[in-house]
C-alpha cells in the first residue's frame, strides 16, 4: 500500500514538473472528429484547423485586414492570357527533409484533380476552368487558367502544397508539408499531435507542441477549458459562452438566409418576397438566439469581401407594410394563401431549431400560410441543391453560406446564377452581371459586384436576407490568442503565444 | 392460479367490487396520488390542446428564458419560459398529447405482439420457435436509429410512423422475456395437470400460462414506458423523429440540452413530468399486482383491518 | 448439446445473411452520399466523378453482388467518409465499447441483484419503498441531463474528476457511471418483481411448510427461479450499450462504436453501417446464445 501510494505521489509530482516543462504544449477541442487528414480536404473546418498553415503552407495567404500576402510563393504578376507566374521562396524544405520546389507545386495542383479520388479544394474551387501548370525553373511556376481568373492568386490561397513524393492517387495519413509544424501522431477517435520543427523557413513559433481532441457537445468543449483540460475551444454556442474574460466572438465568415424557389407561386412575385422580409424582425434575434455583434446581412457574403455593397441598407422590420404588399398582390390575383414548406437544417449552427421557430410564427403573424419542416442535413440536401425535388410546391429552404476568401466569386454563380447549383432564380440580366464582374480585376471588379449586390438585394429580392453570423470561441487565459474570421476554417498555431 | 379463481368471488362478495378497488387504493397512498397523477395527465393530453394551444406558442423572443417561480407573472408562467419566451408549463400541458400518445401506441403495440410471439416461441414446435428467435435476434441485432432514418426518410415523420419504428425496437425484450418465462411455467405443476386433464393449447396458454407471466412483462412495460420517451426525445434530437413545432416532452428535453448549464428549467421540468409518470405507472402497477393476487392481497386488506 | 449448437449457428449464419440483405438494401434507400461527402459549392461534374468512383452509379443489384463477392473474402470495403478500412474503424470502436459494457453491465449485475432481492424480501418496507423510489428515478432520467449535469458537478465544479476523453481509469468513471443508471433500475425492479413472484411459488411454500426456516436457502431458490427473466434483461440491456451508447459516447468524446454508427448513419457511410451491424451482431448472437445456455443450466427442465 505504502508502496503504491509512494507511486502515486511520485506519479503526481512527476505530471506536475512535466506540466511546466512542457508549458508550451497546446490543447485544442474541435466540434468533430477529422474524417481524414489529407490536406486536400482542408476545405472541411476542421482539417483546415489541424493542417493549415501549420502542417501544409499555400503559395500566397489571406489575412484580415490586410489582403492577400506571400506565403511559399513571394510575389506574383499577371502574364496576361490567364497566365500568372509565381516566385517561389527559397530554402524551404517539407519536414520530411525534401526541397520545396516548383515542381511540388506542379503536382499539388494536379493531384487536387485526380481522377482517383475527389478532393474538396478542387471541387470547390477549381471547378468550371482549366488549369495548367508551366515549371519555369526550380523556383518559378506559371499556372494558366482557362477562361481567365483575375483572382487566381487568391485561388492560390486554398492550395496546400504537398512534397511530389506524396501518393498521387490515395489519401494520406500522414501528411508532410512546408509548414512549422510536423504531423507526428494520428490516434483515431482520440487525438492528433503536433510538434516543432527545427529547420522551417520562418521565424520559429512559441507553441512547441499542440494536442487536438474532439467532442461534439459544446457544454463540454466549453467545460473543458474552464476545467484546464483544453486551451482553446474554437467553437462553442453563445449559451456556453458565459465568462468574459475567456469567450471571445468573431466575425466568421457565415451568412445565413432563406433561398428562395423564384419558379413557383406565390414566391414568383416580388411583392410577396418584399412582404417575407419585411416580416421578419430580424435585431429581435441578435443578442437573444443569435449572438451579439451578429450583423444584419443584405448579400450573401460578410461585409470584409471585396465589393460588399455597404449602401444597401438592410429591409426593416416593418408588419404592416407586409400586410399590405400581401394584400396588393392579392387583388392581382396571386394566391398568397398557398402553403409555403420551410426547410430548415438541423444542427447548421448553434439554435438554428429556436431560430426557424422563430421565423415561422412572425412570417405566421403577417398571414403567410408557412410550414416549417426540421430536416438532418441528408434530407437538406435534396431540397438545397440541384435537381429541385419536384411537387413539393413553393419552399423556403434555410441555408448556411460561409465565405472566408474575400471575393464574392465564391458565392455568386452558385447561388444566383441561372445554372448554379443552389440558385432559386434564372434571371438573364442577372448572369450577365455575373459574368462580367467574375472576370473584370480591380476597382471595376469591385464595382461591378457591388451592382450584383444591389440588383439581388433590391430589383430581385431574390431570398429572404437575414444575418452575417458571429462565432464564440473560449481559450484559456494563458495564451494571448484572439480568434478572428479565420479561425473558421484555420488556426495558426504559430499565431498564439504566452502571456 | 387455480385457487386463484375460486379464492377472489369469496373475498369481494360482501361489497362491490370497484369500491373495494377504491379503498384498497386508498390504503396505499403512493399509489392513490400516482394514479391522480395520472388521471391529470391523461386529463390534460384529452383537452391541453384545445384550450392552451395558442399560449403555448406565443412567443416573445425579448422574454426569452424567463426564470420560473414568478408568480407576479401568468400561471402559465410559473414554470419558467423557453428559449422563445413560451410559457413551459403551457407547453408541458400541450405536449401531453403527443407525448401519451407515442408512448403508449409504442408500449401497448410491442407489448402485445411481443408477448404473443414470446408465447408461441416458448410453447411450440421447435421449427416456429426458432424462426421467431431469430427474428428477434434480427430485430435486436438492426440498430433502432438505423431503422428511424430509413422509416422516417421513406415517410413523413408523423407520431403514427414514429410509433412503428418503437415498436418495432422494443418488440424484442418482451418476445424473450415472455418465451423464458413460459418455457419456466410450462413445466409447472399446474399447466401439466391441465395438459393432461385434455385442455386446449390456447386454453392453457391464455387462461393458465399468462396471467403468471404477465406481472413480470408489465413491469418492464411500466418501465420501457420512460425509455420510449426517451428514445423518442434522442430521435427529435438528431432529426429523425417528431421536429417542431410538434412538441412532445422529449423534444422539449433534448431542446433544452444545450441550456443545461445556463437555463435548467427548460429541460428540467419536462423531464421531470416524464420521470413523475413513470414513477406513477410503476407504483400503480406495484400496487395492482399486490392487489391482483389473492396470495399477495392480505398485506392491503391487513392495513385496512388495522384502521 | 453438440447438435444444438451446431443448429444454433447455422440458424445464426442465415439470421445474419437476412440481416446484411436487409441493411444493404434498405440503408441505400435513405439518399446519395455524394451530396454529404462534397462542400455544397461542388461543381456537377465532380459530383458526377465521386459517384463513379465510389460505384454509386451502378444498379443496386450489381452493387450488391459486388459487396458480397468481396465480403467472402473478408474485404468489407472502404469507408468513404474516413479514408480507412471500414473493418478497422469499426473493430476500433467496438473494443471500446464492449469494454465500456463489460464494466458496466457486472456492477449492474451484482449490484441490481443483491438490491432487488433484499427489496423483495420486505415488499412495502422502507428499503423497499427506497430502492424502488430511486431505481425508477434513475431508470427515466434522460442520460444527456445526468453526463452533462455530472460534468458540471464532478469536473468543472469539483474537480475530481477528467471532463471527458481517454486516457487514464479516472476517465471511465462518468461513462461508466451514466451507463449506469438506467439498467441499474430496470435491471432492479426486474429482479425485485420475479423474486416476489419466487418467493409465493408454491414449492416455496412448500419448502416453508417442510420446515425449511432457512432464510438463505430459501433465497437461493427463490433467486435460482427468478433469475430466468432477470438474465433477459440484462441480456437485453447488454445489447442495449453493445448497440447504442450514442449519447454517453458523443457527450464524453468516447470512440465507441455506437458514435461511428450515428455518424455513419448520418453520413450514409454504408461500408462502414454494414460492418459495425455485422460485428455488433455477431456479438449479440453471441450473447442470446449464451443466454439460452445459461437457461438450460440454470433451469434442468429446458432442453434443447
Amino acid at each position: 500500500m505504502t508502496y503504491r501510494t509512494g507511486r502515486l505521489v511520485a506519479a503526481l509530482l512527476a505530471s506536475t514538473i512535466a506540466g511546466q516543462a512542457f508549458a508550451q504544449d497546446v490543447t485544442v477541442v474541435l466540434s468533430e472528429e477529422l474524417n481524414t487528414v489529407e490536406p486536400c480536404m482542408a476545405t472541411q473546418s476542421n482539417v483546415g484547423r489541424v493542417l493549415l498553415q501549420n502542417i501544409s503552407e499555400t503559395l500566397t495567404e489571406l489575412v484580415p485586414g490586410e489582403g492577400l500576402q506571400p506565403r511559399l510563393a513571394t510575389d506574383w504578376e499577371d502574364m496576361g492570357n490567364g497566365t500568372w507566374r509565381f516566385h517561389l521562396r527559397e530554402g524551404v524544405s517539407f519536414s520530411d527533409g525534401t526541397a520545396f520546389d516548383a515542381e511540388d507545386v506542379k503536382f499539388s495542383l494536379e493531384r487536387n484533380l485526380s481522377d482517383k479520388f475527389v478532393c474538396e479544394t478542387g471541387a470547390k474551387y477549381y471547378g468550371g476552368m482549366t488549369l495548367t501548370t508551366n515549371v519555369v525553373d526550380e523556383n518559378t511556376i506559371e499556372i494558366t487558367s482557362d477562361p481567365a481568373q483575375p483572382i487566381l492568386p487568391l485561388l492560390m490561397s486554398t492550395l496546400a502544397v504537398l512534397p511530389s513524393e506524396t501518393d498521387p492517387d490515395a489519401f494520406t495519413d500522414a501528411p508532410v508539408g512546408t509548414g512549422p509544424y510536423t504531423f507526428d501522431e494520428y490516434a483515431r477517435g482520440q487525438h492528433i499531435k503536433l510538434s516543432a520543427r527545427d529547420d522551417y523557413w520562418g521565424e520559429a513559433p512559441e507553441v512547441t507542441s499542440a494536442t487536438y481532441v474532439f467532442r461534439s457537445e459544446s457544454a463540454v468543449r466549453a467545460a473543458m477549458v474552464a476545467a484546464g483540460e483544453a486551451d482553446i475551444a474554437p467553437n462553442i454556442a453563445l449559451q456556453d459562452a458565459t465568462d468574459k474574460g475567456t469567450d471571445y466572438a468573431y466575425p466568421n465568415s457565415e451568412t445565413v438566409y432563406m433561398r428562395l424557389d423564384l419558379s413557383a407561386a406565390p414566391l414568383n412575385d416580388v411583392r410577396v418576397r418584399q412582404a417575407l422580409n419585411y416580416a421578419v424582425d430580424k435585431e429581435a434575434f441578435v443578442g437573444t438566439i443569435l449572438a451579439d455583434g451578429t450583423l444584419l446581412s443584405t448579400g450573401m457574403t460578410p461585409p470584409s469581401t471585396i465589393g460588399y455593397n455597404h449602401d444597401l441598407d438592410p429591409y426593416p422590420f416593418d408588419p404592416d407594410k407586409a400586410k399590405g404588399l400581401l394584400e396588393a398582390a392579392q387583388s392581382d390575383g396571386v394566391d398568397v394563401g398557398a402553403e409555403i414548406t420551410v426547410i430548415g437544417r438541423l444542427e447548421n449552427f448553434a439554435n438554428v431549431v429556436e431560430t426557424m421557430e422563430a421565423l415561422t410564427s412572425m412570417w405566421q403573424d403577417v398571414g403567410f400560410n408557412v410550414k416549417l419542416q426540421m430536416v438532418e442535413v441528408a434530407e437538406w440536401n435534396k431540397y438545397y441543391s440541384k435537381p429541385f425535388p419536384e411537387d413539393i410546391g413553393p419552399t423556403m429552404v434555410q441555408a448556411m453560406h460561409d465565405n472566408a476568401n474575400g471575393d464574392p466569386v465564391f458565392s455568386m454563380f452558385n447561388k444566383y446564377a441561372s445554372d448554379g447549383v443552389q440558385s432559386g432564380t434564372a434571371d438573364p440580366q442577372l448572369d450577365e452581371m455575373i459574368t462580367k464582374a467574375t472576370g473584370a480585376s480591380g476597382d471595376a471588379r469591385e464595382a461591378l459586384w457591388e451592382e450584383v449586390f444591389a440588383y439581388v438585394h433590391d430589383d430581385l429580392v431574390a431570398d429572404v436576407f437575414l444575418w452575417h453570423m458571429v462565432g464564440m470561441s473560449r481559450v484559456n487565459e494563458r495564451l494571448d490568442f484572439t480568434p478572428s474570421i479565420r479561425t473558421n476554417s484555420e488556426l495558426q498555431l504559430s499565431q498564439i503565444s504566452f502571456k | 392460479m387455480a385457487l386463484a379463481e375460486t379464492d377472489t368471488p369469496k373475498m369481494t362478495k360482501s361489497t362491490h367490487p370497484a369500491l373495494t378497488m377504491g379503498r384498497m387504493l386508498w390504503r396505499d397512498k403512493f399509489a392513490f396520488f400516482s394514479a391522480l397523477f395520472l388521471i391529470l395527465m391523461v386529463l390534460c393530453a384529452l383537452c391541453g390542446p384545445t384550450f392552451l394551444e395558442d399560449i403555448a406558442t406565443k412567443q416573445n423572443l425579448r422574454g426569452r428564458n424567463a426564470p420560473p417561480f414568478d408568480f407576479s407573472k401568468a400561471w402559465v408562467y410559473w414554470l419558467g419560459g423557453d428559449a422563445l419566451g413560451r410559457p413551459l408549463l403551457a407547453r408541458i400541458i400541450v405536449a401531453a398529447q403527443n407525448t401519451l400518445f407515442v408512448a403508449t401506441g409504442a408500449v401497448i403495440c410491442s407489448l402485445t405482439i411481443g408477448t404473443t410471439l414470446g408465447m408461441i416461441a416458448g410453447y411450440s414446435r421447435k421449427v416456429t420457435s426458432q424462426i421467431i428467435m431469430r427474428l428477434a435476434d434480427v430485430i435486436m441485432a438492426f440498430p433502432s436509429l438505423l431503422l428511424a432514418v430509413i422509416v422516417l426518410y421513406m415517410l413523413p415523420p408523423s407520431v403514427g410512423n414514429l410509433i412503428v419504428v418503437l415498436t418495432i425496437t422494443r418488440i424484442p425484450v418482451y418476445l424473450r422475456t415472455a418465451r423464458a418465462e413460459v418455457l419456466e411455467v410450462r413445466g409447472r405443476m399446474f399447466v401439466q395437470a391441465a395438459t393432461v386433464m385434455g385442455a386446449s393449447t390456447p386454453r392453457i396458454v391464455f387462461r393458465h400460462i399468462l396471467p403468471v407471466i404477465l406481472p413480470t412483462l408489465v413491469t418492464i412495460a411500466t418501465l420501457d414506458f420512460a425509455l420510449v420517451v426517451l428514445v423518442e426525445s434522442s430521435l427529435s434530437f438528431l432529426g429523425i423523429g417528431i421536429q417542431p413545432p410538434e412538441i412532445t416532452w422529449g423534444l422539449m428535453v433534448s431542446q433544452g440540452r444545450p441550456y443545461l448549464t445556463s437555463a435548467w428549467w427548460l429541460s428540467f421540468w419536462p423531464g421531470l413530468v416524464i420521470i413523475l409518470t413513470t414513477l406513477s405507472l410503476n407504483l400503480l402497477s406495484n400496487w395492482m399486482r399486490t392487489a391482483l393476487d389473492p396470495v399477495q392481497r392480505w398485506r392491503l386488506e391487513i392495513a385496512r383491518k388495522k384502521q | 448439446m453438440q447438435s444444438f449448437l451446431g443448429k444454433r449457428a447455422v440458424a445464426s449464419a442465415i439470421s445474419l445473411v437476412g440481416l446484411i440483405i436487409l441493411v444493404f438494401f434498405l440503408s441505400r434507400l435513405t439518399g446519395d452520399p455524394t451530396d454529404l461527402y462534397l462542400p455544397v459549392d461542388a461543381s456537377l461534374e465532380s459530383r458526377e466523378r465521386f459517384r463513379e468512383i465510389n460505384g454509386l452509379n451502378d444498379p443496386l443489384l450489381i452493387q450488391f453482388v459486388h459487396y458480397m463477392g468481396d465480403l467472402l473474402r473478408f474485404d468489407f470495403g472502404d469507408s468513404i467518409r474516413r479514408s480507412e478500412p471500414a473493418l478497422e474503424a469499426v473493430l476500433r470502436g467496438f473494443g471500446w465499447t464492449l469494454q465500456l459494457a463489460v464494466i458496466t453491465m457486472s456492477l449492474v449485475t451484482v449490484s441490481a441483484i443483491v438490491l432487488g432481492s433484499l427489496a423483495a424480501f420486505h415488499v412495502g418496507g422502507i428499503f423497499d419503498r427506497i430502492a424502488t423510489f430511486f431505481s425508477l428515478i434513475g431508470a427515466s432520467a434522460p442520460d444527456f441531463w445526468v453526463a452533462i449535469v455530472a460534468i458540471v458537478i464532478f469536473s468543472v465544479g469539483l474537480g475530481w474528476l477528467p471532463t471527458s476523453g481517454t486516457g487514464t481509469p479516472w476517465h471511465w468513471v462518468l461513462p461508466v457511471a451514466v451507463l449506469f443508471i438506467r439498467p441499474f433500475g430496470l435491471i432492479l425492479q426486474v429482479v425485485r418483481g420475479a423474486m416476489i413472484t419466487a418467493l409465493h411459488a408454491p414449492y416455496v411454500k412448500t419448502a416453508r411448510a417442510k420446515g425449511v426456516r432457512n432464510r438463505p436457502i430459501i433465497f437461493v431458490h427463490a433467486l435460482r427461479n427468478a433469475l430466468l427473466p432477470v438474465i433477459t434483461v440484462i441480456g437485453d440491456q447488454t445489447t442495449a450499450i453493445l448497440n447504442g451508447a450514442v449519447v454517453v459516447e458523443t457527450i464524453f468524446g468516447f470512440p465507441g462504436i455506437g458514435k461511428l454508427m450515428i455518424d455513419s448513419i448520418l453520413q450514409r457511410d454504408f461500408n462502414v453501417i454494414l460492418a459495425a451491424i455485422m460485428v455488433t451482431a455477431f456479438a449479440i448472437f453471441l450473447l442470446n446464445l449464451l443466454i439460452d445456455i445459461l437457461y438450460a443450466v440454470l433451469d434442468p427442465r429446458i432442453r434443447y
